[in-house]
């Protein structure tokens, strides 16, 4: 009796044993030889939606994903790829464009080589359709550029014209925007753009859910395995792209695979264990990875920042609470009082030049922004943070004491109290608005830090109308040849006040007549010194106001590389000029063709 | 009284409990007075500074060469400074990379520190980048020629203000750490926000104390009229009390509180508001051992000879019954206590906390240390000691709780 319990018990042990390793051999079906895989991290997170590039909500940051850095081009392709480092549109699907005299119509050739997926090649009229269905669903193309963009006509096989919006007084809208088209916008194919129209009866709701697993692509990559655990891309070894006219060859790893991991922290464990080759996330500290751990880690600048800076996170004001709208003083105050030394030392750990080193203004650290605007007509409107002694002037001048002894300034016999709200788990951030709170301590103006999770707050102050966060952090788009003029528009216009679900800019819901016709006016304006002394305009209205204040500068893609496996990335002094935008958005895609394996 | 309180002393493992308690009761008290100013002011701009003195280098630099500083001659400075900058493993990556230059090695001691210099120096070129060299590599071979280069620097740095200089600063010169103005010494370096982590930590004990005692006296105070009034009264009041005692013993607490704590904004979830939350959700285990007590007392003579004299039911329970439950209570107490300082630092771990800038608690300290991956950076000076006290303070706790219960608790008698 005994023996058999022993026996049975033996048994049971084997047969545990045997299905656990069922369930973890069935969990990885699909196993990729590691010197032809490159691995991505931080960048999917869940998984893939759909494979329709005219859709939305796909979820699918491999293949389609419109980003600062420009468009990710490794399935669906450009007409031009935008180059953050020099501000050019390399060709793509295009060879080049040409405006006209009075900015209306530009006229955009195609390059002879470029074919889809199915062997067809890429035509004047595969441009027209993606536009037209844009318009039909009102998708990310047809939103974001039918202000702008009357319409495109197609003049020949090959060539096609891009038509300005015209205002009242017959100029274009904003030429600057239709060149973003160039550089943002994915082109689909005319033929598979019709059947999709043709199975959801020309629904655009249901075009826009298409799940999309038929879809012809132009690209050097195409979808190859995809489950809750991982996005696998394989390379198109029929990539019209090899042509002497393109890249000349085919990209060097076959495969490009991102695992799908549960948060930034087993992201940076894989990234350490050299298990992801390109890391889009931010790391703290970076610098210790090399210099401590002695870990083949590195980065595009080998100093601090280590990237290249492009945007601002932003703390806004809301202007739909009274105490904030009525007191630009209090607005300015709070602001001068920030430490933002602290800030960039702690939330940024120094990847972030700081505001004594780039004065703030509403341009990004980059030399050709920096160049547009009169650095000295705003000095002493500008301000470097930690000055609590003029913050406390500031608020006394403006009547705003103290009068119950409490500790705290009040307004109209209240005390002021406001709070400071970001995502919860969003690290450096929420240091960020730890320290905003403090400098309210230190001036007297009760500031309390709220940390919601990420649905609640994207639902909130997308809301013109929300009156639960008073000060809340947001960044501005960072780079796109319309910029700086498009992140302008972002913190002052009066465009996107009121609107709802507004993930556009202005989320302070901020109005400045003269600031809207400055907006209005730089798009059309080609003469140089004209463009600085209306930026420098803007900039003082900015200061001035101070509708927003930004905490920090931030690269709008981090770009860390593990060299373990693969080596030769881009870096800022190998001469290439390939942007460090993870070898796979807009330029930085040219990074893929001279990869090397390590040894 | 005097015979149970030297019974008590005379524990062992209630004094040390006791001893450790009121340790880290002094600390809390005395530390602010010596260190004073608020726990949770950014001394340091930038994270994670290492435990240590930290000497300030402008008053070291402005300190009088005459009068302030000594000369003296170690003879093994420069081999410090040298095995600083050149380490054996620095010596093998040399060789190695000029072995990939294709330099010959025929005859080189590696322990020749001035022939591999001199070797490196003539050879070393900072472009060199053969096929597969990874840049990690290439940097880090420049980042060792930077280290060498400031080896080769002068014997004297000067010290310079707007042009003039000041005085000269010799490989030899010392000064007294006693003589600098401003010496900071971090026993436990900073955290993320540049926060001297030892003050923050007295700071945070002290809060967490504040709300496991809090905690502990409500969810006490809540268990025990629980526990009496089912157990005294019985009938349908206990029933229903059990019922409900029930419902809260099956559903797990800690779920219960991460739920209640979620669903209180930020704004009211001050110390005050997150201890009473961990008491009202503790409470069931009390009651429930504080009835079944109760239950066995109400039928003793003394009790029964109280009714027949006509006593109110308070004066029974509070002279008759409470006195011979008195010392589990006071056990229940300290466990209590215990539990709500874990609990707090749970759910400050989980960012469900007291808000978070006017007070410093233990789970929030660990909060941020994990959000600023301090456990994988090697930071340890940022959680540890957090770790440790909690650590330490439940250990007196539970340490005491079982000192009394040897000395209350026949059967545990030795």
């Amino acid at each position: 009796m005994k023996k058999m319990s022993k026996l049975l018990a033996m048994l049971l042990a084997v047969a545990m044993i045997c299905g656990m390793l069922a369930v973890s051999a069935s969990a990885t079906d699909v196993t990729l030889p590691r010197e032809e895989t490159l691995y991505f991290g931080g960048q999917q997170w869940g998984s893939v939606n759909s494979w329709n590039p005219v859709g939305t909500n796909q979820n699918n940051s491999m293949a389609i994903a419109g980003n600062a850095g420009g468009y990710r081009s490794v399935m669906f392709e450009t007409l031009f790829m935008f180059d953050f480092l020099t501000g050019e549109k390399k060709p793509l699907l295009a060879d080049s464009y040409e405006w006209n005299e009075d900015l209306t119509a530009m006229t955009v050739t195609l390059k002879d080589a470029a074919k889809w997926s199915d062997g067809t090649p890429v035509t004047a009229a595969d441009v027209v359709a993606t536009w037209d269905v844009g318009v039909l669903t009102n998708n990310n193309t047809g939103a974001g550029f039918k202000a702008y963009i009357e319409g495109i006509e197609a003049t020949g096989d090959k060539t096609f014209v891009i038509t300005s919006k015209l205002n009242d007084a017959g100029q274009p809208v904003n030429p600057l925007k239709v060149e973003d088209f160039l550089t943002g916008t994915p082109i689909a194919q005319a033929a598979w753009i019709t059947t999709l129209c043709e199975r959801n009866d020309n629904d655009p709701t249901k075009i826009l859910n298409d799940a999309g697993e038929d879809v012809v692509w132009s690209g050097p990559y195409t979808k190859y395995y995809t489950d809750d655990q991982k996005v696998v891309l394989i390379r198109d070894d029929n990539y019209w792209g090899q042509d002497e006219s393109m890249w000349g060859k085919l990209p060097v790893p076959k495969y490009l695979a991102h695992n799908i991991y549960a948060d930034n922290a087993a992201t940076e464990l894989a990234f350490k264990a050299g298990e992801i080759d390109v890391d889009q996330q931010f790391l703290g500290n970076i610098q210790n990875l090399w210099l401590e751990d002695d870990l083949p880690i590195s980065t595009f600048y080998e100093e601090a920042p280590y990237g290249v800076c492009l945007t601002m996170p932003t703390a806004w004001y809301n202007m739909n609470i009274p105490v904030i709208a009525e007191n630009p003083a209090l607005r300015k105050a709070i602001a001068m009082a920030v430490d933002y030394d602290s800030i960039i030392a702690n939330a940024m750990t120094n990847q972030s030049p700081s505001f004594s080193d780039v004065p703030r203004s509403l341009m990004n650290p980059t030399a050709g922004e920096q160049a547009l605007y009169d650095h000295e007509a705003v000095a002493d409107l500008q301000w470097a943070g930690n000055d609590i002694e003029g913050a406390k002037a500031l608020l006394d001048e403006a009547g705003l004491v103290d009068t119950d002894g409490d500790g705290y300034r009040e307004y109209n016999g209240e005390k002021i109290h406001l709070n400071a709200v970001c995502p919860n788990g969003w690290s450096d951030w929420q240091a960020a608005m730890v320290i905003v709170a403090d400098a309210g301590e230190k001036i007297g103006v009760e500031i309390v830090t709220e940390f919601p999770e990420w649905d609640i707050v994207q639902t909130r102050f997308t809301d013109p109308d929300q009156t639960d966060y008073a000060i809340f952090m947001w960044s501005p788009d960072s780079a796109s040849p319309s910029m700086p003029w498009g992140r302008c528009n972002q913190f002052l216009s009066s465009q996107f006040v009121g609107l709802q679900n507004n993930w556009s800019g202005n989320w302070g819901q901020y109005v400045n007549e003269e600031a809207d016709k400055i907006l209005a006016e730089i798009p059309l304006t080609t003469d140089q010194d004209k463009l600085v002394e209306l930026y420098t305009e803007l900039v003082k209205i900015y200061l001035t106001d101070v509708p927003s204040f930004s905490l920090m500068y931030r690269p709008s893609l981090f770009h860390a590389v593990n060299e373990t496996v693969w080596t030769n990335f881009p870096s800022a002094d190998d001469g290439r000029n390939i942007p460090p935008a993870d070898c796979t958005d807009g330029y930085g895609i040219a990074a893929l063709y001279e990869l090397e394996l390590v040894g | 009284m005097k015979n149970t309180l030297r019974n008590v002393f005379h524990s062992g493992k209630f004094v040390a409990g006791f001893v450790i308690f009121m340790f880290l009761l002094v600390t809390i008290i005395v530390y602010p007075l010596i260190n004073p100013g608020s726990p949770l002011e950014q001394i340091g701009v930038g994270t994670f500074a290492k435990p240590g003195t930290y000497v300030s280098l402008y008053d070291a630099a402005k300190t009088n060469p005459d009068r302030e500083r000594e000369t003296l001659r170690l003879a093994d400075a420069d081999d410090k400074r040298l095995a600083k900058a050149l380490s054996d493993s620095d010596r093998v990556l040399m060789v190695e990379w000029l072995g990939l230059k294709g330099v010959d090695l025929e005859g080189i001691d590696y322990q020749d520190t001035e022939a591999l210099l001199e070797l490196w120096h003539a050879n070393y070129d900072a472009s060199f980048k053969p096929k597969g060299m990874t840049s990690a590599a290439q940097k880090k071979y420049k980042r060792l020629n930077d280290a060498l280069l400031d080896l080769q620097t002068a014997d004297a740095l000067s010290v310079m203000s707007d042009g003039e200089q000041l005085s000269l600063i010799r490989k030899t010169d010392y000064v007294n750490v006693g003589t600098v103005t401003n010496v900071k010494f971090l026993p436990l370096g900073t955290d993320n926000f540049g926060r001297d982590v030892l003050k923050e930590l007295v700071g945070a004990t002290k809060t967490s104390l504040g709300v496991g005692l809090v905690a502990g006296i409500v969810a006490t105070l809540l268990g025990l009229a629980m526990g009496l009034l089912s157990g005294y009264v019985g009938g349908i009041v206990d029933d229903f009390i059990m019922f409900i005692t029930n419902l809260f013993t099956v559903i797990p607490g800690f779920i219960l509180l991460i739920l209640i704590s979620y669903s209180i904004s930020q704004e009211f979830r001050g110390p005050a508001t997150v201890a009473a939350v961990i008491g009202f959700t503790s409470w069931p285990w009390t009651a429930r051992s504080v009835r079944s007590q109760v239950i066995s007392l109400r039928n003793r003579d003394h009790v029964n000879l109280s009714k027949l004299s006509g006593h109110s039911m308070l004066r029974i329970v509070v002279t008759d019954i409470l006195p011979y439950i008195a010392s589990y209570v006071v056990m229940a107490f300290i466990l209590q206590v215990s539990s709500g300082i874990l609990s707090e630092a749970q759910l400050s771990l989980l960012g469900l906390g007291p808000k978070t800038t006017t007070t410093p608690t233990l789970g929030l300290m660990m909060n941020w240390a994990m959000m600023y991956s301090a456990h994988t950076n090697g930071s340890w000076w940022a959680y540890f000691p957090v770790i440790l006290t909690i650590t330490l303070i439940s250990f007196s706790l539970n340490l005491m709780n079982t000192g009394l219960d040897q000395v209350f608790n026949p059967t545990l008698r030795d």
